[in-house]
């Protein structure tokens, strides 16, 4: 039953109001014939309300003639009237058309590009490479060929592992996976010596082929050649030889920190302001004309793209300045506490630059106090391999 | 005599099969939801109607319905649900 009065919803249906002494006698003859009434209400004596569809309201007349009813239309209702009040309007409708139009198009191009994973390559030079190989914002999408891309910026360069492109709407992500560099392979038929690349003192020399020319203990140079690519024999003569072995040196990484005693520290008092700006491709409009009415104070800026559903991104950015006010606050710290926070510092540093923690073999913390800052240098003496190949130039 | 004994017949059979009996016969059901709304099953037609009063013909008999606003909300040829303050509702069995 609701179902015929939501299907007469959408084929569209109208209000009458009948006007009769006979209107029960109309109301039973309507129903033998199969014309569906509802919501019937008598107000008066000789006058009901009554809904019809539109369909058997033309059937409807007929019967009011034979039982000596008046009908009049009090509302009409349902989708076709709807769209019949909106056919007049005619800008707005083709305006609305055009809106879906222009939505239509727009979601055929590429608006934002998004890169991930990337750590040392900056930003900028992935989309300068994305768009020599013809992807950038505002190209169409159905030109973009994410496998020719792919194997063009891996083929061109070598710094990337892996490449992935995925479309998105109108979102481009790009998943980059950067990759370690390899060190420069030497044939094996070519002469080569082996070099140090740290300064240090030799601890282990192991050659496996070549003539050794440093022994334990030595203290040596960067760039100083460790195995000789050469062979001698009291026959032979000298031979040029593939040199190959490992060399293992005791080598120092130190770090210097330069601690004040007197410190200004800057401190946020609470208080920001925003200001609102808009940039639609690479045109900014500012939606204010002062400077910041802090004297001192730190601005944080936030960019947000706008974006029409959950991945249709427009070229419409809304960047939010924040300013932050500061205070400066002078701190004093004692010998002993700079000391401490020199080594921390030091350490924490010295930690992030070797590659593993378990090779060190001493550290060495010296202090040097003056009357306005304590200098911490921390040295580390490290077991490490220190050798690389090197093409011997004739 | 005669129809009252073939009545009685079908129903027999009918109380085997198990069939409502608002189906094989063409006697009216009547529901009663709360005080304001009433569904008839197999009705004849209006015999009248107006806000207070609503007269429905069965095939049994006259239904006499008294209220206030009542309305015809759904009608269609098997059924006919009334909503509305009902009062009384009374019935006029053809002899």
């Amino acid at each position: 039953m609701y179902i015929r009065i939501l299907l007469n919803y959408i084929l569209g249906y109208v209000n009458i109001r009948i006007e009769g002494y006979f209107v029960e006698k109309f109301v039973n003859i309507c129903i033998s014939k199969g014309i569906f009434l509802w919501n019937i209400k008598k107000v008066k004596q000789a006058t009901a309300y009554a809904n019809i569809g539109i369909r058997d309201f033309k059937k409807i007349s007929k019967i009011a003639k034979n039982t000596k009813c008046r009908i009049s239309i009090q509302s009409k209702k349902g989708l076709p009237f709807i769209s019949n009040k909106y056919r007049k309007r005619k800008v707005f409708a083709i305006l609305l058309i055009a809106v879906i139009i222009c939505i239509i198009c727009l979601s055929n191009f590429v608006w934002n590009i998004d890169i991930t994973g990337n750590a040392t390559i900056s930003k900028e030079e992935i989309l300068n490479s994305l768009e020599e190989n013809g992807l950038k914002i505002g190209v169409f999408k159905s030109k973009i060929d994410t496998k020719q891309i792919v194997n063009n910026m891996r083929l061109k360069r070598n710094d990337l592992a892996w490449i992935g492109i995925k479309v998105e709407g109108t979102n481009v992500i790009v998943k980059v996976v950067e990759a370690d560099k390899k060190p420069e392979i030497i044939n094996e038929e070519e002469y080569c010596n082996i070099v140090a690349t740290k300064e240090g003192i030799i601890v282990k020399v192991n050659a496996l082929n070549g003539t050794p020319l440093v022994k334990e203990g030595d203290t040596i140079k960067k760039g100083s050649v460790l195995i000789g690519g050469f062979l001698e024999g009291k026959y032979t003569g000298t031979r040029y030889v593939h040199a190959n072995g490992s060399v293992y040196a005791k080598v120092w990484y130190t770090q210097k920190e330069k601690i004040e005693l007197k410190q200004l520290n800057k401190i946020r008092t609470g208080v920001n302001e925003s200001k609102y700006s808009v940039k639609i491709n690479n045109f900014q409009i500012n939606f204010y004309k002062t400077l910041s009415k802090f004297e001192n104070y730190d601005t944080i800026e936030e960019i947000k793209k706008m974006k029409i559903f959950s991945n249709f991104y427009l070229p419409i950015e809304v960047i939010k300045n924040t300013n932050y006010e500061q205070t400066f606050e002078n701190k004093e710290y004692s010998i002993e506490e700079a000391k401490t926070i020199g080594e921390e510092k030091a350490k924490q540093a010295l930690e992030n630059t070797i590659p593993n923690k378990e090779d060190i073999l001493n550290t060495y913390i010296n202090y040097n106090e003056t009357p306005e800052a304590v200098e911490v240098e921390v040295i580390y003496e490290i077991l490490e391999e220190i050798s690389a190949k090197e093409k011997i130039v004739f | 005599m005669k129809e009252k004994r073939r009545r009685q017949k079908q129903t027999r059979l009918e109380r085997v099969l198990e069939i409502p009996k608002e189906i094989s016969s063409s006697e009216p059901k009547i529901t009663i939801i709360g005080f304001n709304e009433m569904l008839i099953e197999n009705y004849k037609g209006i015999l009248e109607y107006q806000e207070f009063y609503i007269r429905i013909s069965t095939h049994i008999g006259i239904l006499n319905i008294n209220g206030f606003n009542l309305n015809l909300t759904e009608m269609t040829s098997d059924d006919i649900l009334i909503t509305g303050k009902i009062e009384t509702v009374d019935f006029e069995e053809i002899q």
